[in-house]
């Protein structure tokens, strides 16, 4: 088990610092970056297993005592949401290696190791048990991003990548200040630890440590009003950057505002945490409505599916956070794979401009299918994940009596429904658009793009089907989440 | 990869290339002393890194060619850091785990260094690696006209 933690996080790393050393050679800078990711992947479906049957896993990584020491947690929660990401990035790298040699794709001798990295740090981000690592992960993943929006060098992608940087170098100060303000009050950056100490702190600071953090995860998972960033810069980088960044980087802020509020017990941010929700859900869902661009509306659901997650952990209860847990599973797959489909509709038409393209229902009848699954997932119908995932946040509101946070969730999500509607009917239907320039791609890299979307695609609908199982999972992650002692106690052992 | 500056510096005024050159050994020796005295005192793999790298941006600043090559440094540091933290794991040890070593030298006394100490050689490396990399980023700013795909 301590071998396979250390695989997820390291092998990402060893395998985009190989790519890098021969990044002329692509063959064999291909070949290993994938078998880093491929590696990590595997173990961290072994992980899964392993934890799933035997209980939380923990690393004491160097033998250091639990105050100053860092400390890799795998418990269930995190377990289940570590394959579907590390899944995730795979997925997006078959893609990238099919598109690479496009002229809409990333530069493959940075991109491939660059993924690298950022794997490495979303599986440390996930795993580790302490806040100050978290905070390194988060800026092992951010320093990856900045150079993936921005190396192609394009003004507005530049242009974008500025606000995108400031934010986040915004939230990783108060990050830092944050984790001084915790050290200062509890004496320890341990989450096990702090599980027991933050509770015993005057309710003031109590509150503050829960407010400061809140602002901090939540500029990075988007949520409403700290959200300019994201719609602004993710349509302007390749597709496959804005794949795994839509997929996961958002995601990430959200887990931890899941592990970090519940762990210590911040019920009291509940309501601020709901009526947040509620905006977010509203805005993004408006926000989409009123673009028209395929990525840009896309952009637009991440934010208003992030509130769907907030609501879950906003109500404080084990149902609630069954929610958001499943709610980010079903997520981070179908929203990577609307991207990828997006990136396959630009590189058909040329843009992804939604009056520059049409007809594709007759043209490409597979695509309108490819498309159709994750949207109408999206959106919440049956029998698709996000109907599973909605209907858990949902009746978690209604077992709370939140009528107005359950109410605007549902319109949320017909407002979602509508703008999928445009899309659709933009893209799909209508007469074949004139102004419609293929992207110059040979045949086995388009079919390596479609293999890695249809492989996506279908990885989305196993979601739907193992729905019981997982939300069975999502139920025990939360309880094991919202029981006092459970976490500390683990790892204390 | 050679780099040559691009304001080549006139020969009759030579007072910076040949303090930079007197100075190279002596921050150097710093340097050295930083990465061995990390383990127990201020210092380390990141305070030697940024002496190196301070280093090199003087050279470059001096007009003098550099002929490390940036990513090749960042690749060896990075993959000798993953090996040192993965080590442990085949000796049945927690990961990152160390090994101290001490002997005791002739005219240095008792030394005490362990695994610790490639560690933070190859955080040196990926440090220096860094510096050179963005002194020959800034040579090269250009931003690519048009929109995004």
């Amino acid at each position: 088990m301590n071998a396979l933690i250390a695989i997820t996080i390291l092998a990402p790393l060893a395998a985009s610092a190989l790519g890098l050393l021969w990044r002329r050679n692509v063959m064999v800078r291909d070949i290993t970056t994938f078998a880093g990711l491929l590696a990590a992947s595997v173990a961290s479906f072994f992980i899964l297993a392993g934890v799933a049957d035997d209980g939380t896993h923990v690393v004491w990584v160097g033998d250091w005592n639990p105050e100053v020491g860092i400390v890799l947690v795998a418990d269930l929660f995190a377990a289940l949401v570590l394959p579907v990401a590390l899944t995730i990035i795979l997925v997006v790298e078959i893609f990238a290696i099919g598109q690479r040699r496009t002229s809409w794709g990333a530069n493959p001798a940075l991109a491939g190791p660059l993924l690298g990295v950022l794997t490495s740090g979303v599986s440390l981000a996930f795993l580790t048990g302490d806040l100050f690592t978290l905070f390194v992960a988060f800026e092992l993943i951010l320093v990856s991003s900045y150079v993936l929006l921005t190396h192609q060098g394009q003004r507005a992608q530049i242009r974008s990548g500025m606000t995108y940087v400031v934010m986040n170098l915004f939230s990783s100060t108060l990050f830092l200040l944050g984790l001084a303000i915790v050290y200062a009050a509890t004496g320890t950056v341990n989450m096990a630890l702090l599980a027991e100490r933050v509770p015993e702190l005057p309710d003031a600071v109590q509150l503050g440590i829960g407010g400061w953090f809140f602002v901090v995860f939540g500029t990075k998972a988007a949520v409403f009003p700290l959200f300019s960033w994201l719609p602004d810069s993710y349509p302007t980088a390749p597709t496959t950057i804005t794949a795994v960044f839509a997929g996961l980087l958002t995601k990430i802020g959200i887990y931890a505002m899941i592990r970090f509020h519940t762990l210590t017990d911040m019920a009291d941010l509940g309501p601020a945490m709901l009526v947040l929700a509620g905006f977010t859900m509203i805005v993004g869902a408006i926000g989409a409505l009123a673009q028209t661009d395929v990525k840009r509306i896309l952009s637009f659901h991440i934010i208003s599916q992030i509130g769907y997650m907030l609501m879950g952990l906003g109500l404080f209860s084990v149902a609630g956070t069954t929610g958001a847990i499943l709610f980010l599973v079903h997520h981070m797959p179908v929203k990577t794979v609307l991207f990828l489909i997006g990136g396959l509709i630009e590189n058909t038409q040329g843009s992804s401009r939604l009056s520059r393209s049409g007809g594709l229902a007759t043209a490409k009848p597979w695509l309108a299918v490819l498309f159709a699954i994750p949207a109408l997932s999206l959106a919440g119908l049956p029998p698709f994940s996000g109907f599973v995932a909605k209907l858990a946040v949902i009746s978690a509101g209604v077992d709370a009596s939140s009528s107005v946070i359950v109410a605007v969730a549902l319109i949320a999500g017909l407002l979602t429904m509508l703008s999928m509607t445009k899309i659709w009917i933009g893209v799909f239907w209508g007469a074949p658009s004139e102004e419609a320039e293929p992207v110059p791609t040979r045949r086995g890299n388009r079919r390596m793009m479609i293999t890695a979307t249809s492989l996506a695609v279908a990885g989305t609908l196993t979601i739907s089907v193992f729905a019981g199982t997982l939300f069975d999972l999502s139920e025990r992650a939360a309880i094991e989440l919202r029981t006092p002692g459970t976490y500390a106690a683990e790892v204390q052992r | 990869m050679t780099n040559t500056s691009p304001t080549t510096h006139s020969k009759s005024f030579s007072v910076l290339p040949a303090s930079v050159a007197l100075i190279t050994p002596i921050a150097a020796f710093a340097g050295i002393y930083l990465l061995f005295a990390g383990h127990n005192n201020p210092g380390g793999g990141f305070a030697a890194g940024l002496v190196f790298g301070a280093i090199v941006t003087l050279r470059s600043l001096a007009g003098v060619p550099n002929r490390l090559d940036a990513t090749s440094l960042i690749c060896a540091g990075v993959l000798i850091v993953v090996a040192v933290a993965a080590a442990p794991l085949f000796f049945g040890d927690a990961l990152l785990d160390q090994k101290v070593v001490s002997v005791t030298l002739p005219v240095l006394g008792k030394i005490k260094s362990g695994s610790a100490l490639p560690f933070d050689i190859g955080v040196t490396a990926i440090v220096v690696g860094l510096v050179i990399a963005l002194l020959s980023g800034l040579r090269t700013g250009d931003v690519t006209e048009g929109d995004s795909p």
